[in-house]
């Protein structure tokens, strides 16, 4: 009966098995790296600065598992960011902490939940709309940055004793804090669950009884918070954000993008929450090895970024099945 | 059987545009009876179910549940006055695990503090399977690789999570094979003893007469007569179907089976792991051979392993060409035709045009000079089909999501047959069609048996593979156990006692 | 009676495309005071086009198979930054056009591999070679620098040599997209993958095929772009695939792809695209940056309206197409 199938699922690892050879795995190439940089990649401050480095960008990518859970690809993060950033910047610099923290957010959040109204409602195309919505912020950004009245705020940097966010050992709770909350927020709630549903088939999830639109506008709320503190996180961490034109704020998202796609490889295996910041510490760490060993950032770097999501691609879609586009 | 009314509809109307989908309906049904609704394509028995399960709302009239007003404004709000269903097309969500989807919607009810607990949800959704007797699937796997029998046995239990009073079964039997089919029996008959009631649709009408008390006929949207099954015969209820006399046997009259013609395919020590074991067989040309057999017998790998869609070991071998068949593009290109179970995933693109689907095998023949498939071919193909197998619709422009099943499926056998085939594969071929189709794919068939088309027909309608094959080959895990020639023992009995 | 209207309404929604394409047009017209239309503005409109549309007709044969091909800006940049390289340490200055051509090919070629052998999604994969190659394109940057076109090659940069050579290679790929296997099996494949299949299409070599044709027209597009220039710049091909889709989409094209997928759609969608970039470049909006949000808020517009109007179509769109690439999450605890 169903042997054929569960057969064959039987004799591959168990997941607890799985757990421990993949936490091995990461403890050898770490040991490894730590060989290849002559023995200065395990520093603590060296690892301090990959963890502060992984906060922001791992909330992205959770934002980015919500989103993609409903079948949307916001190409506009990049821009919200920056906004976001700048608010957090000027009330930071005129609030103090709890500015740092509510301009990011709140702006954040606003943008990401506009997005999503769109998104929701007009039915244009997310990801071709997120471009759309990536030039409106682009060019809002710019203007902030001309105009006589905010130009001198932004250009001032986040006063230092208001980024402690960015650094240890605050980023590293903040990304503990999220980690337990997004987990279960993701697997364990009525709205979680329903999100998903509403992802794998909107049709069935509203015959069931799921209200798509309530449930979408969580979607929104929750990737909102999330980029949100991303960007408090953004701003904490860089103290200064650089306006993007030309639509070269999504390529502030490739990073993040990276870290989801890299994560969603290996989620058969480890929920998708858990691998995100994982993924993200690697993914930073191969950075700062390639930066150790004068790999130049920024190209050839990136060339590596690009080749490590391909291979880990062919190596997680190696037992896939079935239609892929 | 004696119990009061449970639920009462008086002159229910629904129309979608100007077409009226049920006109006038009224309907009673009683507490402990199991009642089938049987119409052919498009008389509106999805429609009335629908809009009792809560999916529409009627245009006019009223319905009563235990003698109050009923109107429901959403499936959940009929779940609430007892009544689910499982429904035709409606499927299981792909990413989530089987257990989360029995209780999708309503998983706020295992939440503790705000968060779901799973094991308890696990827990009461292996209940459900254990007390009514259904194949459970993993509760933790995703359901996007499960088999459709198993996701159809998820919405089995969906809908009698809710304990109804009242369920309704739109065409689940179709998706369903032998054993899983008896157990769904098995659950009628203890709703009926437990004094609730049932409502089903099936196409089978056998099948129908056996598990109802009671049965109403549609035609156009309207009841057109109840019988007691009991008092009842297949030809009776056709003939309410259609408003005339069907004869009965729409299958083959004679005994004697073709099987000498030339070989067309030969399969030796045909193995795909898990699926079939060492299978060998020959079909000639002018021949049917039909393979039945219980779920996971294997009946509808063969179909793919001879078009090439999987590959184990073993030769399949072609004849007419002398290739031996390793994948689809080659099958195609040999003169193989393949209609596979599921229409609408499988067979067409639902989508798209019926120009379009008509013309899908046949590109190759169609190409002119430079690569070009000249829009003149291409528009006469797809009309000469269009009218050859009179397929009702406007025009080749039209898409097929528009047309019944039935309708569909003259297209999808139609495109096949418009070929210069040597062999053709069907698998479940009358799934999901009316009477009036069914015949006419029968006549169909006999016509390319007469033209020397070797035919491999699978399907898990015994009756029809008995009617219409001149070998059968019976299947059990994988393997052939049995092959019996249309002038021995060709009986329903005989095949059952080595299916199980 | 009732059927014709529907088939009105059918073509209706195939008409929005056209609409916003006069209305953009109409209104610019007004807006520039009649500039728009002067044949200097109407042969730029053009030139600025062409680009897309070479570059993009090979990307429309992978949307209508439902996947993306979003690697073809770091493509027209690798195999032009390589070509003009070549071209220019040989001295022979012919060598640039097969160069570009065959490693645009490779690169759509390995694309394609992994696509369908490998079952990478292609939205992953894309976004993976956008950002991978770009940074190889980057590095062999900031070695060579900018090159110019070669003398002996100086003809293509000629815009009456563009226009021709862009005709003939337009109406080369119409034809294969229209009339023949290569397209009617492509918009099969986006209709149900597994259709195709069972039907007996050959979906792997399709999947390579629409890959490889993808970058050989990058490839294309490298020359294009270099003759409209008249060499390599930093920039070359940067955010041409962000262009290239929203042009196959504008025009009408879902993102399942599928029977959607039409020729003329990438024309009219690029076309419509350059109009409002244009346009507003010549109601002096083009250096304030404002002109990009402007321009961000008419092509939602525009969509938008082009979906309302497509309401039916559209449910299966969203339906049936996650972000490309996507596939549903799946974990166990």
């Amino acid at each position: 009966m169903p042997t054929t199938a569960n057969g064959r699922r039987a004799r591959t690892l168990k997941n607890w098995q799985f757990d421990l050879i993949f936490a091995a795995a990461i403890v050898l190439v770490l040991l490894l790296f730590h060989l290849i940089s002559g023995g200065s990649f395990l520093e603590w401050s060296n690892v301090k600065g990959i963890l502060s480095r992984s906060a922001y960008p791992s909330f992205i990518a959770w934002g980015f598992c919500f989103l993609f859970a409903c079948g949307y690809t916001d190409m506009s993060i990049g821009g919200v960011v920056v906004l976001g950033s700048f608010a957090s910047c000027i009330f930071g610099n005129w609030y103090g902490l709890p500015g740092v923290i509510l301009g990011g957010l709140l702006v954040g959040l606003c943008l990401i939940f506009i997005n999503f109204l769109i998104f929701t409602y007009s039915g244009i195309p997310s990801w071709i709309a997120g471009i759309s919505l990536a030039m409106i912020y682009e060019a809002l950004a710019f203007l902030l940055k001309i105009s006589k009245g905010t130009k001198a705020l932004i250009s001032t940097s986040l006063d230092k004793e208001y980024r402690v966010l960015g650094q240890l050992p605050w980023c590293f709770i903040l990304l503990l804090i999220g980690l337990v909350v997004v987990y279960f927020l993701y697997n364990r709630t009525t709205v979680g669950l329903n999100i998903r549903a509403l992802g794998g088939s909107r049709d069935v999830a509203e015959k069931l009884g799921i209200n798509a639109k309530k449930t979408l506008l969580f979607v929104g709320l929750i990737s909102g918070i999330l980029v949100g503190v991303s960007c408090v996180l953004q701003q904490s961490y860089a103290g200064q954000t650089t306006v993007k034109t030309g639509l070269t704020s999504i390529n502030m998202i490739f990073q993040p993008l990276a870290i989801y796609l890299l994560a969603q490889i290996i989620r058969e295996r480890i929920n998708i929450v858990i691998c995100v910041p994982i993924c993200a510490f690697i993914l930073y760490s191969i950075f700062n090895l390639l930066t150790m060993l004068g790999v130049p950032s920024g190209t050839l770097q990136e060339a590596c970024l690009g080749a490590f999501i391909v291979i880990f691609g062919i190596v997680g879609s190696r037992k896939v099945r079935g239609v892929v586009k | 059987m004696s119990g009061g009314t449970i639920l009462e509809i008086h002159g229910l109307n629904k129309h979608f545009g100007p077409t009226y989908a049920n006109r006038n309906i009224d309907f009673t049904l009683r507490r402990g009876e199991v009642r089938g609704l049987i119409g052919e394509n498009g008389s509106g028995k999805s429609t009335l179910l629908s809009q009792i399960a809560g999916l529409y709302r009627p245009d006019s009239g009223e319905m009563l549940v235990n003698g109050g007003k009923y109107d429901p404004h959403s499936p959940l709000d009929a779940n609430a006055h007892g009544i689910s269903m499982v429904m035709q097309e409606l499927g299981v969500i792909g990413s989530l695990p089987a257990g989360v989807n029995v209780f999708l919607g309503r998983t706020g009810q295992f939440a503790k503090g705000g968060i779901v607990d799973l094991r308890e949800m696990n827990r009461a959704a292996a209940a459900v399977f254990e007390k009514w007797g259904l194949r459970m699937p993993p509760l933790n796997r995703l359901t996007e690789n499960m088999i459709i029998e198993d996701r159809k046995m998820i919405e089995l239990a969906r809908a009698l999570s809710i304990e109804p009073e009242i369920l309704l079964l739109d065409e689940v039997t179709q998706s369903l094979s032998l054993n899983n089919r008896n157990s769904l029996y098995e659950l009628i008959a203890r709703y009926r003893d437990m004094d609730r009631s049932v409502i089903v649709i099936t196409h089978d009408i056998e099948e129908m007469i056996r598990i109802t008390d009671t049965i109403t006929v549609l035609r156009d949207g309207q009841v057109v007569g109840e019988v007691v099954s009991a008092e009842t015969d297949p030809d009776q209820i056709r003939m309410m179907m259609v408003g005339r006399q069907i004869s009965g046997d729409y299958y083959r009259d004679d005994t004697t089976p073709d099987c000498d013609g030339e070989t067309v395919l030969s399969v030796r020590d045909l193995s795909v792991p898990g699926e079939l074991e060492d299978v060998s067989f020959d079909v000639h040309a002018g021949e049917i051979l039909g393979f039945c057999g219980l779920s996971d017998a294997g009946i509808h790998s063969i179909g793919k392993a001879v078009y090439g869609l999987i590959r184990g070991s073993g030769t399949v071998h072609f004849l007419p060409t002398d290739v031996n068949i390793t994948s689809a593009p080659q099958a195609l290109a040999n003169h193989i035709g393949y209609v596979p179970k599921d229409r609408d995933r499988e067979a067409l693109l639902i989508h798209a045009s019926i120009r379009d689907n008509a013309v899908l095998p046949s590109v190759e023949e169609l190409r002119a000079a430079a690569g070009l498939l000249p829009p003149g071919r291409v528009n006469s193909m797809a009309e000469g089909i269009r009218s050859r197998f009179s397929v009702k619709s406007t025009g080749i422009a039209q898409t097929t999501d528009a047309l019944s099943g039935g309708n569909k499926q003259k297209i999808n056998l139609g495109r096949w047959l418009a070929k210069d085939l040597r062999l053709l594969i069907l698998d479940c071929p009358t799934r999901g069609v009316d009477v009036g189709v069914k015949a006419a794919i029968y006549a169909l068939m006999k016509e390319a048996k007469k033209n020397g088309i070797a035919i491999i027909l699978i399907s898990d309608e015994l009756t029809e593979v008995l009617g219409m094959a001149d070998r059968l080959l019976v299947m059990k895990d994988g393997r052939v156990t049995k092959e019996i020639r249309r002038d021995e023992d060709f009986t329903e009995q005989s095949v059952i006692g080595v299916m199980i | 009676m009732k059927t014709d209207k529907k088939a009105a309404k059918l073509r209706m929604s195939e008409l929005v495309p056209f609409i916003a394409f006069v209305v953009l047009l109409v209104f610019f017209s007004i807006g520039t005071g009649g500039k728009m239309l002067s044949s200097y503005s109407l042969k730029m409109l053009i030139e600025q086009s062409i680009l897309t549309i070479i570059s993009g007709c090979g990307v429309l044969f992978v949307v209508a198979q439902g996947s993306i091909d979003l690697s073809v800006g770091v493509n027209v940049a690798l195999s032009g930054v390589i070509a003009m390289h070549v071209a220019q340490s040989t001295g022979v200055g012919w060598l640039m056009i097969p160069v570009a051509l065959l490693i645009g090919l490779f690169m759509g070629l390995l694309n394609g591999v992994i696509v369908s052998k490998c079952h990478v999604p292609s939205f992953t994969l894309s976004i993976a070679m956008l950002i991978g190659v770009r940074g190889i394109v980057n590095y062999i940057q900031t070695i060579i620098g900018v090159e110019y076109v070669p003398a002996s090659m100086l003809f293509i940069t000629s815009s009456g040599f563009r226009i021709a050579a862009f005709v003939v290679i337009a109406a080369i790929m119409a034809y294969l997209f229209e009339f023949t296997k290569l397209g009617r099996y492509s918009r099969a494949i986006g209709e149900n993958e597994t259709t195709a299949r069972f039907v007996g299409v050959p979906v792997d070599r399709m999947k390579i095929l629409v890959f490889a044709l993808s970058g050989l027209m990058a490839g294309c597009g490298a020359l294009f772009s270099m003759a409209t220039v008249g060499g390599t710049t930093q920039t070359m091909g940067v955010f041409l695939e962000m262009k290239v889709a929203m042009s196959i989409f504008f025009g009408g094209v879902l993102v399942t792809g599928g029977s959607s997928a039409k020729f003329y759609k990438i024309i009219l969608g690029s076309l419509s695209i350059t109009i409002i970039v244009y346009g507003l470049s010549l109601m002096g909006m083009s250096d304030s940056h404002i002109s990009q949000s402007v321009e961000g808020g008419l092509l939602l517009l525009i969509l938008f309206m082009t979906i309302v109007s497509n309401r039916k179509k559209k449910a299966r769109g969203e339906t049936a197409a996650p972000a490309p690439g996507e596939t549903p999450p799946a974990e166990q605890t």
